[in-house]
């Protein structure tokens, strides 16, 4: 499995975990579910994304400092 | 003076202002309470960028009449868009192409320090070819932490439907005409293929964010802690951005699409209907065109070609998505592909139907173009030659019209399988029953074929005062 589809399950399993869990009841405040959800879920794409800027820097790194240094 | 008379009736959800007209112009009227959200947008530089980017309608400060100062702040006058569309009316791309433009609102307010505190599909409107936030009124300044209010109304009006036409089936578009503030989450996770569970935006934004709406929807919970930071709220626009961008839907095996490689007509008999035609709306030069059945916008395009505002409506979406796509490709600025059955025509909704316009209420046009349609009507949906003529003179003051003859091979396709239930289906009929509604210009028989092409002018007394044209243009 790659990294990134094990990021993604994982991910899926902790969301599902808690929301999932609860009994279902009447219709009072539709706002509410989405703007608690949004807050989990903002948190969770800004992680991510945080983690490929990450990588990607890191991944720089390492090309820029000894893939082209074996090339040159 | 601003009364309730002259108010548009849709224009109530807002207490930021209202719109309402004023000698056949139309002004929005800004409150007091929205003060500062509106000088924030002028001075911060983002009325501007967005006016700039074709982003927002642009308007102009008008003088405050006395007698309203207590209730305005200010009283602006946009730039009018000449058609009102909704969202149940556009094609998938024309949906999509409307959702990212509230994303890119979004970016561009959100580098200003406001944000949009509302996302409804309806402040979208097509102008001069592209889609443009019409609701001057809907930003607000950014507070600290605060999530975006609008992220469940962008996820109902764009996110779910769009989805739906992908996943499921195009005709899903109309559940936005049942569902005023968008397709309800719960329903769109119910209906969507259990493979829309790995598409990680699909996942989150509808699937899992339906099952906590349920969670929340009995408990009075507080949401006053919940606060995302900038980066965060950031990050999730993006994320909303990339779900859009990822569904994709190209029509394939539907009825019209094909249709100009599926006539029987001969190539100089095409011709010779396009020069009609042509030649008809240049003897009369209407101020908008609305082509009924148009599929993908053949004969659209020589009234758009001439400068003229042309509105090419067609039942099948697959049609409307490939004049869409070619309109965006070609960037015409005067022609609007919408998808309309005519048997069954938008009809006016919300609060006591008058949220919405039905179509005739959008019209009516200064001419209707009707080819190759009428024998659609008439023999495949049962209607009378005179509903037809008494529905059209609704809808328009001049109308070039196609009649079709039982003895066209089309026709004769249509009735191939059914009892031939017509007898009040010939030319003479025809002409009898449009005549109560139209003066009869002109007819011209279109080469060898069994069709002659009708140039007619409504009877209608308020169609026939000078002046019209340039005030319905």
């Amino acid at each position: 499995m790659t990294t990134r589809k094990s990021v993604f399950v994982l991910i899926l399993t902790f969301v599902t975990q808690h929301l999932m869990s609860q009994n279902v009841f009447a219709y009072l405040d539709p706002g509410t579910g989405s703007y608690i959800f949004q807050v989990l879920i903002a948190t969770i794409v800004a992680g991510l994304f945080a983690i490929k800027m990450f990588w990607q820097k890191i991944k720089g790194f390492f090309l820029n400092n000894f893939f082209k240094k074996k090339q040159g | 003076m601003i009364d309730e008379a002259n108010r548009l009736k849709g224009s109530f959800r807002d207490p930021s202002g209202f719109v309402f007209f004023k000698d056949n112009t139309l002004f929005r009227s800004v409150s007091h309470l929205y003060r500062d959200n509106y000088d924030h947008l002028i001075q911060s530089g983002l009325y501007d960028k967005l006016v700039g980017d074709g982003l927002l309608i642009s308007h102009r400060e008008a003088t405050i009449p006395v007698e309203t100062e207590k209730n305005s702040y200010k009283i602006i006058q946009p730039e009018m868009v000449p058609f009102i569309s909704y969202p149940y009316e556009w094609c998938f791309n024309q949906l999509k192409d409307a959702a990212l433009t509230v994303i890119r609102i979004q970016k561009q307010a959100l580098a200003y320090n406001m944000s949009l505190k509302d996302a409804s599909a309806y402040n979208i409107q097509y102008f001069k070819g592209k889609p443009i936030l019409i609701d001057t009124l809907s930003f607000e300044i950014y507070k600290e932490n605060q999530p975006w209010i609008a992220y469940r109304q962008f996820c109902q009006h764009f996110l779910a439907p769009l989805a739906m036409i992908a996943y499921c089936d195009a005709i899903l578009s109309q559940l936005m005409r049942i569902f005023i503030d968008g397709v309800p989450l719960n329903i769109a996770s119910k209906l969507l293929p259990l493979t829309t569970w790995l598409h990680f935006g699909l996942l989150t934004h509808i699937h899992l964010h339906a099952k906590s709406q349920k969670r929340y929807q009995a408990k009075g919970t507080a949401i006053a802690n919940s606060k995302i930071n900038k980066k965060s709220l950031t990050a999730l626009i993006h994320h909303l951005e990339s779900a859009i961008d990822n569904i994709r839907w190209k029509p394939a095996g539907t009825e019209w699409a094909d249709y100009y490689d599926d006539t029987n007509y001969t190539k100089d008999d095409m011709q010779h209907k396009k020069r009609v035609v042509g030649a008809y709306i240049n003897e009369i030069k209407p101020a908008n065109v609305w082509d009924l059945g148009a599929n993908t916008g053949l004969f659209s395009r020589i009234a758009s070609d001439l400068g003229i505002d042309t509105i090419a409506f067609d039942v099948d979406t697959a049609a409307v998505e490939k004049n869409y796509l070619q309109m965006r490709k070609n960037d015409e600025k005067k022609i609007l592909p919408l998808c309309l059955d005519l048997t069954n025509p938008s009809p006016a909704i919300g609060w006591a139907n008058e949220e919405r316009f039905s179509l005739a209420e959008r019209g009516p046009a200064d001419m209707v173009i009707a080819l190759a349609l009428i024998h659609h009507l008439a023999v495949s949906n049962n209607l009378p030659l005179g509903h037809l003529a008494d529905y059209f003179s609704r809808l328009c003051r001049f109308l070039i019209i196609e009649f079709v003859d039982k003895k066209d091979s089309q026709v004769q396709r249509l009735l191939l399988n059914r009892e031939d239930i017509f007898l009040h289906y010939t030319r003479q009929d025809f002409e009898n029953a449009f005549g109560s509604y139209f003066s009869i210009l002109k007819s011209k028989d279109i080469g060898n074929t069994k069709r002659t092409l009708y140039l007619m002018k409504n009877l209608g007394e308020k169609y026939n005062v000078s002046g019209w044209s340039k005030r319905h243009g």
